[in-house]
């Protein structure tokens, strides 16, 4: 399997990198989702009047 | 049958198959290396969604060894693609949306326990009307450990031209032709302006992507940890970053061109209706080139006829324009492309084969060249031999307007140069255009003293 994944040359460091961007993006998002999650119990979503569609 | 076949001189970089042509056919080669992979592409249901959803190109498979190779597993006949169109040749919102696809498919293909292995702007191509996957080879299994392969590939070959376009606000397609494989990260971070770092996810997927890369030559041995979770962050990052980049200055010089020619109503009406009324006379046209395009308001004429037209303009605004009012009205005749034609696509690759020039692509059944002489003439100095044999190479039947020197336009445009053009003249143009081809017929265009001609090339 490791020569498939590796015919193109992924760089050096290219995935130690990926570990660090991805760390640094786990933390942005997880306070992101908290704040829409608070954001969340204060405004109520707009009901479309698709939601409900008569019986 | 013999074993004679044509190995595709772009074909070369990956060992899990290749691209091969035989008696005018192309195909798909699976190597016995890739069975796994490939099995699993096409048992788990991925293939068959991802053409469901109009994402990939379709095939049929072919149970012949048809290169006599020994590495041979499978034999696939990808669906037939007319034109095949580079990154260099599209618009900024053309290549943000062939980015988006990449993504899409990476997501599309981690719910089957696969993973995109490759993401470069060339396994994408124009098909009915959209972009599509070309690559069937690109999916493999999926190891949640290991991070994306074809990262700093996505990163050198979409972000960051698509960056420094929405950065610099100009159209920079002409980069992509000068690094093929992508543009590198250090020369993207080194030409972003200082304030795009302040972008938290152009400063990772770049700058920082760019300082690590430079300094860790020696731990690509390193274990490093990975989840499909993470992956997940790194792709919604990426589309989230690219969804939200604009492209260059849209109002061009010639961006309101029609805007103000339709006003003259003695010129566009009567050009659309000889064109129309030429067109429908003109046996077995099916492909057809629009030179000079613009809007492309006489591409639609064909295209409304069934006609393929290739509709090219040397202005990226134009072309994008046109992009985004394709995808809203679902036209499927019409691909647009960034061309310049005092400067076609070149030849490009190992041997000068990988990618062909933009003319030998090119061969249609009809050449439209309408308010565009004069641009290539006087704007670009180009003679007229050397446009009717430019015109010649590409189709055999033409129809192109003269455009007298009288002209305003023409005028306008003399006015900051030197008048060095005595030979534009229309019996100069003619007796140029003679040596290719035979004056069918001519019409003038209402009052307006520019002429039409349809031409068809001498057999």
């Amino acid at each position: 399997m490791q020569v498939f994944l590796l015919y193109i040359d992924p760089g050096s460091g290219s995935y130690l990198v990926q570990v660090i961007i991805a760390a640094a993006l786990g933390v942005t998002f997880f306070f992101r989702n908290i704040k829409t999650y608070i954001k969340s119990l204060f405004t109520r979503s707009p009901k479309k009047p698709d939601d409900n569609p008569p019986a | 049958m013999s074993n004679s076949f044509m190995h595709h001189p772009a074909s070369y970089r990956d060992p899990s198959g290749f691209i091969f042509i035989k008696e005018a056919v192309l195909y798909r080669q699976v190597n016995q290396n890739f069975k796994e992979h490939f099995d699993h592409f096409i048992s788990s249901g991925c293939y068959e969604s991802l053409v469901k959803k109009n994402l990939l190109l379709p095939h049929e498979i072919i149970n012949k060894n048809l290169t006599g190779s020994g590495e041979w597993y499978l034999t696939l006949k990808p669906e037939h693609i007319p034109f095949i169109s580079y990154a260099y040749e599209w618009s900024f919102n053309m290549l943000k949306d062939a980015a988006l696809l990449t993504l899409q498919l990476l997501k599309e293909a981690m719910g089957y326990g696969l993973v995109l292995k490759d993401a470069t702007p060339y396994n994408i191509q124009w098909h009915q009307g959209k972009f599509i996957f070309i690559d069937t080879l690109s999916f493999e299994k999926y190891n949640e450990q290991e991070p994306w392969i074809a990262y700093r590939q996505f990163c050198e070959g979409f972000l960051s031209p698509l960056l420094l376009m929405h950065y610099s606000r100009m159209p920079l397609q002409q980069l992509q032709l000068a690094y093929p494989d992508g543009i590198p990260l250090a020369v993207t971070s080194s030409l972003l302006p200082g304030r795009s770092k302040y972008s938290l996810h152009t400063y990772l997927h770049i700058h920082l992507h760019a300082r690590i890369s430079s300094k860790n030559k020696s731990n690509t041995n390193q274990i490093t940890r990975f989840s499909k979770q993470k992956l997940l962050n790194l792709v919604a990052s990426l589309e989230g970053l690219i969804t939200r980049l604009k492209p260059p200055e849209q109002k061009s010089a010639w961006f309101e061109y029609y805007n103000e020619a339709s006003q003259r109503k003695d010129y566009l009406q009567p050009k659309k209706e000889i064109i129309q009324h030429w067109v429908e006379n003109l046996p077995d046209i099916k492909t057809a080139i629009d030179l000079g395009a613009n809007d492309g308001a006489f591409s639609k004429l064909l295209a409304a006829k069934g006609i393929n037209v290739l509709t090219a303009d040397f202005d990226a605004g134009c072309i994008n324009n046109l992009y985004n009012d394709i995808k809203k009205t679902g036209e499927i005749n019409i691909q647009p492309l960034v061309v310049d034609l005092s400067n076609p696509g070149p030849a490009t690759g190992v041997n000068n084969e990988e990618r062909s020039s933009f003319i030998n692509r090119t061969p249609v059944d009809l050449v439209m060249g309408l308010a565009l002489l004069h641009h290539l003439a006087i704007g670009k100095n180009i003679p007229f031999p050397l446009i009717a044999d430019l015109f010649q190479r590409i189709g055999n039947t033409l129809i192109i307007e003269f455009i007298p020197k009288e002209d305003e336009k023409i005028k306008g445009m003399l006015k900051d140069k030197r008048d060095i053009y005595n030979n534009y003249t229309e019996e100069n143009f003619t007796s140029a255009f003679s040596r290719y081809f035979i004056i069918q017929k001519k019409q003038p265009v209402g009052n307006s003293g520019r002429i039409l001609y349809l031409m068809e090339k001498h057999i």
